[in-house]
């Protein structure tokens, strides 16, 4: 009699793999392994489903067969690895980066990535934002010791292509626009976060948002500002606090005694 | 168009012996405008494990309607072990939704780290019991309550099990002391699948443990073969069959919540409200039957004490 493990595995393998030997051998008698096949169908057409609503951009660019295709040949790579679809597809943009069919759409990977981006903003925890008047007790010494907590749903991105600007055509459906889009036009460095009319998607000058980076990466405001060249650091910092995008911060050790 | 509101504090109301409808965020706002006449509803708790417009939705609807949260990630029936940071996020999810009733599946979705999105049947053996009597019991320590958990719809049955699915629900519930959501579809559709009595499955079922039961619509499909088989698909109207089902249940059971479940080719709200509606009606007939069937209890305690007197 096979383990419980063993069906699993057999089974993943039949779903998964499509090798139904070992999952068919453990059917009764007369039972075909097309029963297989409406679960191998369901597994299939729920994975795409998640992709779906996660890269719809995608999907529209290259169309729903050309998608549900890519998709086919992605999910037996690379699988869910938890049961939150919401956050499946993460390597779907490396995948299309190497996917031969979709070598000419040079800029498909990046629609890609910042999709997954917007996706990941949509879907981030709530937090509520940093109380500024903590931060104003500091006292002034430590201020520059400060890193902040990104909001969950803060991203940066600096991609090769304008994905911004592809992404808001297609899913506008607004093909002037898209006709209109220079897709060699160079990198561009976006910040993605949530606000109360859904996911935002903004394009930063490059040193501003190299500053961003580095604050949301954790670097303290006096690193950051050591880095920044040719940039209002004070107005930024404003900026990102106005609009919640920290909602914690620590003072780095050399500032001892600091509450963080 | 009502608009959201923050977090609320009013404790929402356990969910009662009537009609409820799944909630999907197709839905969200049409329930805020137009506070459908149904007593509760149920979500699946995974699509609510984030934060942003889904959770603010269903916070604002917890205010108006007791919640369910039914789980369909957690995979009972996993041979390895059941995901800590998946029970995790569900006990997230509970901790702020604060649900009248919580419920899972007898099935299995995860092997080998890898999640494979849907509810795949379990052989029915006593290691697969033993599994998932683990896995039930770590579930409610860690949520510190009792949970239901629901029987399959299931397309393949494997040859090497030997327990009744039947007698495999009853024995979870008894060893565990969690509760039975009984999906009358599921057991319509696999009664079918693999020839079994339908009537008698239901008659098999410990009545204190069914806390629940789930109503939804399945299609029918031909296999190579030539036989039939009934898929679970949640996309269409409760069948006659069904219904009638049901009945059955309800004499059985007596009113339980009961759950009109919609996952694909989402009707609007009005559908799903009158398919909740005919649920009520029906429940409301068989109270009425067992109330006409047997003397109320207390009359009988009021002539035994004259009598005594």
């Amino acid at each position: 009699m096979p383990t419980l493990l063993e069906v699993q595995r057999a089974m993943r393998a039949s779903l998964v793999d499509r090798d139904d030997a070992a999952a068919a051998a453990m059917l009764p008698e007369g039972v075909g392994a097309d029963r297989l096949n409406i679960y191998r169908n369901t597994v299939l057409i729920g994975l795409t489903k998640a992709l779906s609503l996660c890269f719809p951009a995608v999907r529209r660019l290259v169309g729903a067969d050309f998608f549900e295709g890519a998709a086919g040949l992605f999910i037996p790579q690379r699988p869910p690895r938890a049961a939150w679809l919401d956050r499946y597809g993460a390597d779907f943009p490396d995948f299309l980066q190497h996917f031969a069919p979709a070598a000419t759409l040079s800029y498909l990977p990046d629609v890609a990535r910042l999709e997954w981006a917007v996706n990941l903003a949509l879907h981030a925890g709530d937090a509520a934002p940093l109380d500024l008047a903590r931060l104003a007790a500091l006292a002034p010494e430590h201020q520059a010791s400060v890193s902040f907590v990104p909001h969950p749903c803060l991203s940066v991105l600096r991609l090769d292509h304008p994905a911004d600007d592809i992404w808001r055509a297609v899913l506008d459906g607004d093909d002037a626009a898209l006709a209109a889009v220079n897709a060699d036009a160079g990198p561009v460095h976006l910040l993605i976060e949530r606000g109360a009319a859904g996911v935002e998607v903004l394009r930063l000058a490059e040193p501003a948002w190299c500053f961003a980076r580095d604050l949301v990466a954790g670097r303290t405001i006096e690193a950051a500002c050591a880095a920044a060249a040719g940039v209002d650091v004070q107005a930024l910092l404003a900026e990102h606090l106005a609009a919640g995008r920290f909602i914690d911060f620590h003072v780095a050790k050399a500032a001892p005694g600091a509450a963080a | 168009m009502t608009t959201l509101s923050p977090a609320v504090t009013t404790p929402p109301g356990p969910i009662p012996a009537k009609a409820g409808i799944g909630l999907r965020f197709q839905h969200h706002q049409a329930v805020l405008d137009a506070a459908p006449d149904v007593a509760w509803m149920e979500v699946h708790t995974e699509n609510y494990m984030g934060g942003g417009t889904p959770l603010a939705y269903l916070d604002s609807i917890r205010r108006d309607f007791p919640i369910s949260l039914h789980g369909v990630g957690l995979s009972l029936g996993s041979a390895e072990g059941l995901d800590a940071a998946h029970i995790e996020r569900i006990r997230k999810v509970a901790e702020r939704i604060e649900p009248g009733l919580m419920s899972e599946h007898i099935a299995w979705s995860v092997v080998d780290g890898t999640y494979l999105a849907d509810l795949l049947p379990l052989p029915m053996t006593e290691e697969a019991l033993a599994v998932v009597c683990r896995h039930v019991d770590q579930v409610q320590s860690a949520l510190r309550r009792r949970i239901l958990v629901e029987n399959p719809s299931t397309y393949l049955r494997f040859a090497h099990s030997t327990i009744p699915e039947w007698e495999f629900m009853a024995a979870v519930a008894q060893r565990t002391g969690c509760g039975i959501l009984c999906d009358v579809n599921n057991i319509f559709v696999s009664a079918h699948n693999h020839g079994f009595d339908a009537a008698a499955y239901l008659a098999a079922l410990p009545v204190a443990a069914v806390g629940e039961v789930h109503l939804a619509g399945h299609s029918v499909r031909a296999l190579a073969d030539g036989s039939t088989v009934r898929i679970d698909d949640h996309a269409s109207r409760v069948i006659a069959e069904v219904w009638a089902l049901y009945r059955i249940a309800l004499a059985q059971f007596g009113a339980v919540p009961t759950l009109i479940e919609w996952d694909n080719d989402i009707p609007p709200l009005d559908v799903l409200v009158g398919e909740a509606a005919h649920a009520g009606t029906l429940m409301a007939e068989a109270a009425a039957r067992a109330a006409a069937a047997a003397p109320p209890a207390a009359t009988e305690r009021e002539a035994a004490h004259a009598h005594a007197a």
